[in-house]
């Protein structure tokens, strides 16, 4: 769930800033964030094992602020960011490439602020594939498993994830446990999908909700 | 007043030019991809040019040795796109409030409903840019322009994607706007005869340069080159040289025609003989007469005669002993459909070019 909204953020905020970044390098970027979802979760899981161990620099500098992520439950959280964030970083580039900037120009020349056009004409436009994005990536770190085995282990009460806890369940023959947690997974992913399908449709009932937000702290800032 | 003089390289041309749009409708006519949209974009600031300076009511909006670059947001300039780019998910009203600077809904309100008014299309409010049709867009997106009272108006060849009727019902509210709004217009265009129906003046932009930008008489009546004769509908050019010259009057032998042909032309400014020069006339002023006792008439044979809608167009092909044209020189000819002469296809005529309705290029 954190995953998710962290994903939400940055996916947006990373793919807002790609989709109207020419360089060059756009290529390599883009091949870097897509990584984690075409190698294998265990690898993803490993090289994330390797950058924050307690023997890389990252490791050390955590360790010297007294914490440590591996095997620990911000672990489990890192590792389905990773895994699920190229899915919400390619649906909403691609929606936010799908604007036509002539909108998003007539906008600059009517006066409008950067920070309003993204929430008053690009977010609205770009709305169905964040959403779409959302979905994605909600359903994939739910599922995910490969990386948050190999980062995060599987400490009951800690950082044992429902997967996880499945696999082990069903390893050590427990079937009633597995399918307890099977169903509360389908009830999550059920009722999840089904409130993001909604609110995907909701589209602009939920702007408007927004828009009246931003109204009452910036006074006027949307009319009609 | 908006004074522009900037340059801008791009891979395929090089943006050079500089002009001023003083209280009027200036028209900028060039074919499609020759820069002009590019243009409107540097001088609306949604690009930026090399070097150069742009300035309106004395206010400096970009001066890059200066260092000035006014964001888009502070040029105060409407802009009009080739597709009417409207907020797709906003109402009509939506649209156009989102640039009025006015403080109370209230008085928002009353400036949506009388610019909605103005336009002609009141009551449509409540409707989404996907309901309109796409002369209604276009009213739509003209209001929304003109709501934050800009002091230029930038149209990006905005009717283009409009039916005939509907493109001159705008054209004609567009004269109009002159009434209620008080700013300079720059019009886009590649229609000639929208161009000249719209502004005072017309530049004519050939792949980033304007080479030649007057009074659309003067534009009409003596072309500076070839370009600019070709989009102005000077149809018949021919390469010639000069072959004497006297008072008020030169002797063009014409190449094209076979070396009998003499052309007498009635301007004489500062030519001389043996220049090479091209000649050019209207369709619409070649003339079909019974002989060819008079000069600059010559025999021509109809090969093909297409009809429009209130006139004829001739293709014709001279005739001469000396010269085989076999589909390398025509002239074309274009005559009321209601005159009462009666060309047959296939047929030769007599064809007479008036002297003063030649026009010498240099």
């Amino acid at each position: 769930m954190i995953a998710t909204i962290i994903n939400f953020f940055a996916g947006i905020f990373i793919a807002r800033i790609m989709s109207r970044y020419p360089g060059k390098l756009k290529n390599l970027i883009e091949g870097i964030f897509m990584l984690p979802m075409v190698l294998p979760p265990t690898v993803v899981g490993l090289i994330l094992l390797l950058v924050f161990s307690k023997n890389s620099p990252i490791g050390k500098l955590l360790s010297m602020l007294g914490t440590t992520l591996v095997f620990s439950w911000p672990a489990t959280v890192i590792a389905a960011v990773f895994v699920s964030f190229p899915l919400m970083y390619i649906t909403t580039q691609g929606a936010f490439e799908q604007i036509d900037t002539n909108i998003e120009d007539a906008a600059r020349t009517l006066g409008l602020n950067e920070w309003k056009i993204f929430w008053v004409i690009t977010m609205p436009l770009a709305w169905p594939g964040v959403a779409a994005g959302t979905v994605l990536a909600f359903a994939r770190s739910l599922g995910e498993f490969g990386a948050t085995l190999m980062f995060a282990g599987n400490i009951p009460g800690r950082t044992e994830t429902i997967p996880v806890a499945i696999y082990f369940a069903v390893q050590a023959g427990d079937k009633v446990k597995a399918a307890f947690l099977i169903t509360i997974t389908l009830i999550i992913t059920f009722i999840s999908v089904l409130v993001l399908a909604y609110w995907k449709r909701k589209k602009p009932k939920i702007l408007s909700l927004l828009n009246y937000a931003y109204s009452k702290n910036k006074k006027e800032f949307f009319r009609v | 007043m908006l004074t522009v003089k900037i340059k801008k390289n791009f891979s395929e041309f090089n943006i050079d030019l500089e002009f001023i749009v003083d209280d009027e409708i200036l028209v900028i006519l060039g074919s499609s991809g020759s820069g002009k949209t590019m243009t409107l974009r540097c001088i609306a600031g949604l690009i930026c040019p090399d070097e150069g300076y742009i300035e309106l009511n004395g206010k400096t909006l970009f001066d890059s040795k200066k260092n000035i670059n006014l964001s888009p947001q502070k040029r105060k300039m409407g802009f009009l796109f080739q597709n009417y780019a409207l907020f797709p998910h906003m109402t009509v009203n939506e649209n156009v409030a989102l640039g009025i600077q006015q403080k109370t809904r209230l008085e928002a309100d009353k400036k949506v409903a009388w610019l909605l008014e103005k336009m002609n299309i009141p009551g449509l409010g409540h409707r989404y840019p996907s309901q309109l049709s796409s002369g209604q867009q276009q009213r739509v997106a003209l209001a929304r322009a003109l709501s934050n009272e800009p002091d230029v108006l930038l149209f990006d060849e905005p009717f283009s994607a409009l039916d005939t009727p509907r493109k001159e019902k705008l054209e004609l509210e567009l004269l109009s706007l002159r009434n209620f709004y008080r700013g300079d217009i720059l019009f886009v265009t590649h229609d000639l005869a929208q161009g000249y129906k719209l502004g005072s003046r017309i530049a004519i932009f050939e792949s980033g340069r304007i080479i030649q930008c007057d009074n659309k008489y003067k534009v009409i009546e003596s072309p500076v080159n070839y370009t600019s004769a070709k989009l102005t509908g000077v149809k018949n050019l021919m390469k010639g040289q000069i072959e004497s010259k006297s008072d008020g009057k030169i002797k063009v032998k014409i190449n094209d025609l076979g070396s009998e042909f003499i052309v007498l032309v009635k301007k004489n400014i500062n030519y001389y003989t043996n220049q090479v020069v091209t000649i050019g006339i209207r369709p619409e002023f070649l003339q079909f007469v019974d002989n060819n006792k008079a000069e600059n008439t010559f025999l021509c044979k109809v090969i093909k005669i297409i009809e429009g809608v209130a006139d004829l167009s001739y293709i014709l092909e001279p005739i001469n002993e000396n010269v085989n044209y076999k589909g390398k020189f025509y002239l074309e000819a274009n005559l009321s459909k209601f005159s009462d002469l009666n060309i047959i296809e296939g047929n030769s005529y007599f064809i007479n070019l008036p002297p003063s309705q030649l026009i010498v290029i240099t």
